[in-house]
């Protein structure tokens, strides 16, 4: 794995993608303004559980809203990379031009990943992590180089999750060419992930956590936030990542194999 | 001695079709339990291409050969048999191995939609590894072979599918590959666009000696590229040796068209022994072999007047697909 | 004569797309499945018990989600993104040539992949009543009726809706996120998180006045038996297709004007 070769063609990725999306300036706008209507309606919809309630599940207004914080910046993320590939992928099945993907030299998952990007998501995380920036205020959360480590780590293993997921739905357009219903099956479940896991009848949240661990990419980085998180949470996560991502390469290999016997 | 590039043994591929019978009891049953049956597609092939050759893969609609193409580049999974392609196997997909060769397919753009190719070429040069100022010569090379220029730094959408065309050969053809594969190259353009493609291909050949494989329908293409042309039909290789062989191996024969001064002379050479090609009033165009020529135009001159009298080569394709492969090839 | 020209059109299409939807079950599944948010937020709702503070049982709760859910399964529209990808890959033209409107080959295909869907939402809901055996109830003949209607005019409304911004794909290429953007108030404010009768006074004085509560709301409540204003209600959905139909026409004939004055 040459990384100096991997590091400069990604950088060509970026200036290209940029250059591109560029082009469509009032996109950005309105997905900005998605953005934020997203945000604000969410914020609304706690709102509405929390009237008569102080707490939810152990949480109170106050801390549920840095779940809605990471939330926010891991959608920016899923905008900004996830999405737009995707896009890419099902427009290669259909107009037969995985072919060229997969004929160049270089690995087909880090081609496919990372072709693309779409700026206005890039407005979204700092949205969320304005958010964030409140929300620590606001909880009076302790900011030490512990506490950031950690955070970090369980940010970066929440994108490793979700990155997975999004690129397993990636690899099963390979079979099913309209892919927006399984788009939208996920972003229905990941709608999930702005609500603590606690706020969850106990069942649901052993499916949110071991099948479809949407509430555990948002929760368990927050409950680090707060400081309330447990070594063993932190570690279940790192794992689930680790797990996830290998597995959903080994998915991708497989349909490559797929797709050379069976496609014409 | 100049030794195989390509060498394929025994070469067969299946696929596995779902079929669906007719009807709301077929879709019905169709949508609980898919029927699948495996077709076999390539039969059992054979050939080796040396170093340098350009071959041409000639065939009908759903012949085998950009399936044969997509083997050999390593896109598709052979099911039986082996393919060596610069001593690799293609379905690994080695880096060494994907550097080397390079995919063109007719109608499918591989540049980005948005941006000026220039930008495109960059980004593949980095996927091949070539520095920038490597790749800066190279462009400059083919663009010149090419003849484009200034289009380079206008957005793909913006060209016209002639100037699209060469920007995707120079994004093909920027790592200098050794062997290319073309898969129906000409499809979609225009005549000139098409006598560009080929006049590119055979001056790239001669100043780099790659080894190129394309696969066709149009017989222009193979007459005025390749000397070896194999012929699939039905996923088997019912003739693979020189072009002009082939053409001698088929009857000779030439069509004379005649235009009579009445319907009745047409009428009478129609009731003669000559084969009819068709007729229609007084016109009438026969069918006479090579050898026959001189001695039937002095039957005709000489019982018949004559207004008029063209001798036409008939196209190639019309031999070929009559006489090898039953089919109806596109001109 | 004309009506049965197009009766016999629409029947012609509906066979046609009804067997294309059977191509692609499992896609019809995963979007079954994607309607399945409406069971979560209720499970937050009882999980918390935060209905108390409204004054809604939680039966009455259940069957709403239940509802909401089956109102949205058969109203859910998507016409802005098959339209979008058909002008991108050039197939409107060959449609403005035909003598039909080619929304009419949407419309089709929505109505086709509501009936295919229907299986699939009977067997969610019977596990939803395998988990929650108190709230079964079979309503009567007359309401069920009603709602079928009512959930039909929502239908409409949100089909007018989409397809007005699709028609915005004549001037602008990116339509499907303006959709993305009108999404957000559907989406919190149609009732479909959390029943209209939640919100705080407010949002209710106006929310009325926009088509909204009559996309889930309404139905949901209709067919679940909880007390609401039928004739008000219906009156309302019937007064909003008045209105948008005329809307989309114009639209539409604009575009189209455009459309073949710029060539494709």
């Amino acid at each position: 794995m040459n990384t100096r070769k991997y590091l400069n063609v990604y950088k060509n990725f970026l200036h290209t993608s940029l250059a591109s999306e560029l082009e469509y300036k009032t996109n950005i706008l309105i997905d900005l303004l998605t953005a934020i209507l997203s945000l604000i309606g969410s914020i609304f919809l706690l709102s509405i559980f929390f009237q008569s309630n102080s707490s939810i599940g152990g949480w109170e207004f106050k801390q549920a809203l840095i779940i809605q914080g990471i939330y926010t910046i891991l959608n920016g993320i899923t905008n900004t990379w996830f999405n737009p590939n995707l896009t890419e992928i099902v427009k290669h099945i259909r107009e037969g031009t995985l072919d060229f993907v997969l004929l160049k030299p270089i690995d087909s998952q880090f081609f496919i990943s990372l072709k693309k990007i779409t700026p206005s998501g890039f407005l979204e995380i700092m949205l969320g992590v304005c958010l964030l920036i409140y929300c620590i205020k606001i909880n009076q959360i302790d900011l030490n180089l512990g506490f950031v480590i950690l955070s970090l780590i369980t940010i970066i293993c929440s994108i490793f999750i979700l990155y997975s997921l999004w690129f397993f739905i990636s690899t099963t357009t390979i079979w099913f060419v309209k892919t927006w219903n399984a788009t939208e099956v996920l972003r229905s479940f990941l709608y999930i992930g702005r609500f603590p896991l606690n706020s969850f009848s106990f069942s649901l949240r052993i499916f949110f956590s071991v099948f479809i661990p949407i509430a555990f990419i948002t929760t368990i980085p927050s409950e680090v936030f707060l400081g309330i998180s447990q070594l063993w949470k932190i570690l279940l996560e790192v794992l689930v990542a680790i797990v996830f991502l290998f597995t959903s390469r080994k998915f991708w290999l497989f349909a490559l194999k797929f797709y050379t016997s069976a496609s014409s | 001695m100049i030794k195989n590039i390509i060498d394929v043994r025994n070469l067969s591929k299946s696929f596995d079709i779902s079929y669906k019978e007719p009807g709301i009891k077929g879709t019905i049953n169709h949508f609980f339990k898919r029927q699948t049956k495996s077709l076999k597609v390539i039969k059992d092939i054979s050939f080796e291409i040396k170093e340098g050759e350009i071959v041409g893969f000639l065939g009908a609609n759903g012949a085998g050969k950009t399936t044969i193409l997509k083997m050999l580049c390593g896109l598709i999974y052979p099911s039986e048999g082996s393919i060596l392609v610069s001593g690799y196997l293609p379905y690994k997909r080695k880096e060494n191995f994907l550097k080397n060769i390079t995919l063109i397919m007719g109608q499918k753009q591989q540049l980005i939609w948005d941006l000026p190719p220039i930008e495109s070429f960059y980004l593949n040069a980095s996927i091949y590894d070539l520095d920038k100022y490597e790749a800066k010569k190279r462009i400059k090379k083919l663009s010149e072979m090419l003849e484009i220029d200034d289009e380079l730094f206008i957005p793909v959408r913006k060209l016209s599918l002639g100037q699209r065309m060469k920007s995707e050969l120079l994004a093909a053809l920027i790592h200098e590959p050794t062997i290319l594969f073309l898969d129906e190259p000409t499809l979609g353009l225009d005549i000139n666009a098409q006598r560009n493609l080929r006049k590119f291909l055979k001056k790239y050949n001669k100043e780099t000696n790659a080894t190129i494989c394309l696969t066709s329908h149009y017989m222009k293409d193979i007459t005025s590229l390749c000397k070896r042309v194999i012929c699939v039909h039905n996923g088997t290789i019912s003739y693979d040796g020189e072009l002009d062989l082939l053409l001698k191996k088929l009857s000779p024969v030439k069509e004379i068209l005649i235009v009579c001064q009445s319907e009745d002379d047409a009428n009478k050479i129609e009731k003669s022994s000559y084969t009819i090609k068709n007729k229609t009033k007084n016109e009438i165009t026969i069918i006479v072999k090579n050898n026959n020529i001189i001695s039937s135009l002095r039957t005709i001159l000489n019982n018949f007047d004559i207004e008029d009298l063209y001798i036409i080569e008939p196209p190639i394709d019309e031999i070929i697909g009559k006489i090898l492969i039953n089919k109806d090839y596109d001109i | 004569m004309i009506s049965n020209l197009i009766n016999r059109k629409i029947l012609t299409l509906l066979k046609v797309q009804y067997s294309n939807m059977l191509e692609y079950r499992v896609e019809i599944a995963l979007w079954a499945i994607s309607g399945i948010i409406p069971f979560f937020m209720l499970n937050i709702w009882t999980n918390n018990n935060l209905n108390e503070s409204i004054n809604i049982s939680d039966i009455e709760l259940s069957r709403y989600f239940l509802c909401a859910f089956f109102v949205r399964q058969f109203s859910v529209v998507w016409v802005v993104f098959s339209f979008e990808e058909d002008s991108l890959l050039g197939k409107v033209s060959p449609y403005l040539i035909q003598p039909l409107n080619p929304f009419f080959r949407y419309f089709a295909q929505h109505l086709a992949e509501q009936i295919t869907r229907f299986p699939f939402a009977i067997i969610i809901a019977f596990f939803f009543f395998i988990f929650n055996p108190e709230s079964l109830w079979i309503p009567n003949l007359g309401i069920l009726l009603l709602s079928i209607i009512s959930t039909f005019f929502s239908f409409l409304i949100q089909f007018l809706i989409q397809s007005i911004v699709a028609c915005l794909c004549f001037w602008t290429e990116k339509a499907s996120s303006i959709e993305r953007l009108l999404f957000i108030p559907t989406l919190f404010l149609s009732g479909l998180l959390a029943p209209v009768v939640s919100f705080p006074e407010y949002i209710k004085s106006w929310i009325y006045l926009t088509p909204f509560p009559y996309m889930i709301d309404f139905p949901a409540n209709l067919l679940s038996g909880n007390s609401t204003n039928v004739s008000g209600g219906i009156s309302m959905q019937i007064l909003w297709i008045v209105l948008l139909f005329p809307l989309f026409k114009k639209i539409w004939s604009e575009g189209t004007k455009k459309y073949t004055a710029m060539g494709s």
